[in-house]
């Protein structure tokens, strides 16, 4: 009554979230910097570059005050190799191509390294690790290290459809872009599909079923779906999981504590 | 305490600046989407909240200086700031965004207490005091009012804030008169309560913390758990989390990472 909404984000709400990426533009006009709620906006300088929140880009770009520079992912080269990866890579055949690395998380190339998480601290002293969308996994940059792939950061559905309607005339070929991002889309639906028959792993305790890679309204087209899916095998499977407890409290009573869990197996989409 | 703590005391930088502003948004903004995907209450977040509201004010009073600035004709600065309406535009959808947050999360919650509000009400009278006043157990004048408990000596409203715990009380006693004086009246006085237990089961409702939810991973490993239960009265681990894998498990499972900020809801 007090509220409407399902649980979880609804795909409008996801793309409120994606308007708080950062992007580079490049200011048509000058502009004093301003303190705002979600932090301070530098001042806009031509030609200086600067980097805004995305909902911001798009107010002065739809009034012609500023040019938005696209992130290196939104071409149509970095994206046919991204949908390489997806279609041609058998080790992906079944997953995600790899999103790009968190802070602190070693990149695809330097396999073997250990990530090493550093947290920022909040005024209550809790722990705070940045994740997307306060990533800055969609401002351009000038020169790609090279050998580094190019990744789909966790908004790309909704950043490249927002810039693809709004600054078209900004991107590299944007029609090439619509179909290539339309392209992916239909390739990654598909394997969520395919993925349905893992879910059961999701619908025991202590198990979980790996999504890593997916998009942030790709998780919101899925969510009710699969929580349906998953929730309604938890239900029927409550008694069977109930009397495995029961064996295993019975085990460790007995001393012989060591089979804890038995669905430790490997199970991704 | 180790060495992370102490830096931590350092690091905490005075709640004016803008290196706070940002940190405290993105708190926000986490915060609205777990509580968005969560199905119980998650415990308020005091501190943050008060900072955000305060600062939601001053940026009101900001906008309604510079918007009386720019229509006052006495002095007539349109010619030294022509962008004054741009920025105005700016800072008002800015405030609309952060207001529209809070709006959400707050909407949400009365939407969860409301739904399971005896369960909330009896968790927080129970956190505070152990034992029950059971006085009222033999009397003919049994009403649905009485199974609210007493609230008056509650310190630690949480998981609610004071004005929620306020709120769900005034709740839950016109919906107990409500549902006495239209039906519950006509019932044998024994029947009459709202929290009845009879034969060991709780009419009270709770939320299920097994719904599954979609978490990211954020630091180097974090197991999923299986709290104690069915017998088995210890924690046990299960599947291992990589850090930025993302996951759909149980709720449960993540609670305490999720406390700790090692993981985030999606």
């Amino acid at each position: 009554m007090a509220f409407p909404l399902p649980r979880g984000i609804t795909p409008p709400e996801i793309s409120f979230l994606a308007e708080m990426e950062m992007v580079t533009i490049l200011p048509r006009q000058r502009l004093e910097g301003l303190e705002l709620l979600g932090g301070p906006v530098e001042p806009l300088l031509p030609p200086r570059r600067a980097s805004l929140p995305l909902w911001l880009a798009l107010l002065l770009k739809r009034q012609r005050r500023a040019n938005i520079l696209p992130p290196p992912w939104l071409h149509p080269e970095s994206l046919s190799l991204i949908l390489d990866i997806e279609t041609q890579h058998h080790e992906y055949e079944h997953t995600f191509s790899p999103p790009p690395p968190l802070p602190g998380q070693p990149s695809i190339r330097d396999h073997g390294q250990r990530p090493v998480a550093v947290p920022r601290y909040t005024p209550d002293g809790g722990r705070y690790y940045p994740a997307p969308p306060f990533l800055p996994q969609n401002v351009a940059q000038d020169h790609i290290p090279a050998g580094e792939p190019p990744s789909l950061p966790f908004h790309w559905l909704e950043v490249g459809t927002m810039l693809l309607d709004a600054a078209s005339d900004d991107l590299v070929d944007p029609d090439q872009t619509r179909r290539l991002l339309k392209e992916l889309r239909e390739v990654r639906t598909a394997k969520i599909r395919s993925g349905v028959d893992v879910l059961d792993t999701a619908s025991t305790g202590g198990g979980g079923v790996a999504l890593t890679g997916v998009g942030a309204m790709e998780v919101g087209e899925g969510r009710g779906f699969i929580a349906g899916v998953i929730d309604g095998l938890r239900k029927i499977g409550a008694s069977k999981e109930q009397a495995r407890r029961e064996q295993m409290a019975e085990d460790m009573a007995n001393g012989g504590y060591g089979a804890t869990q038995d669905d430790d197996d490997d199970m991704e989409f | 305490m180790d060495i992370d703590d102490i830096l931590a005391s350092v690091d905490r930088n005075d709640v004016s600046s803008p290196e706070s502003a940002v940190l405290d948004h993105q708190l926000l903004t986490r915060f609205w989407v777990a509580e968005r995907g969560v199905s119980e209450l998650l415990p308020w977040p005091e501190a943050l909240m008060n900072r955000m509201m305060g600062r939601v004010r001053k940026q009101i009073e900001t906008i309604e200086d510079l918007a009386a600035s720019s229509s006052d004709p006495a002095s007539n600065n349109s010619n030294n700031n022509p962008n004054i309406n741009l920025k105005l535009s700016i800072l008002q959808t800015d405030l609309s965004r952060t207001q529209y947050l809070l709006r959400c999360i707050l909407r949400q919650r009365l939407s969860k207490l409301t739904k399971h509000s005896m369960h909330y009400l009896l968790r927080v009278s129970a956190a505070s005091s152990s034992q029950h006043p059971d006085s009222q157990i033999n009397t003919d004048q049994q009403q649905p009012e009485d199974s609210i408990p007493d609230l008056t000596n509650v310190l630690d409203p949480s998981p609610l804030s004071a004005q929620e715990l306020a709120f769900l009380r005034a709740h839950q006693t016109l919906l107990a008169g409500h549902f006495g004086a239209s039906f519950l009246s006509s019932f044998p006085a024994q029947l009459r309560r709202l929290d009845d237990n009879a034969g060991g089961v709780s009419m009270v409702q709770g939320p299920d913390g097994r719904e599954m939810v979609f978490v990211r991973c954020l630091v180097e490993r974090v197991a999923v758990v299986v709290p104690p239960g069915d017998g088995v009265e210890v924690e046990t681990m299960g599947t291992e989390m990589r850090m930025g894998d993302v996951w759909v498990v149980r709720w449960e499972g993540v609670r305490g990472a999720w406390e700790r900020g090692e993981v985030e809801i999606l």
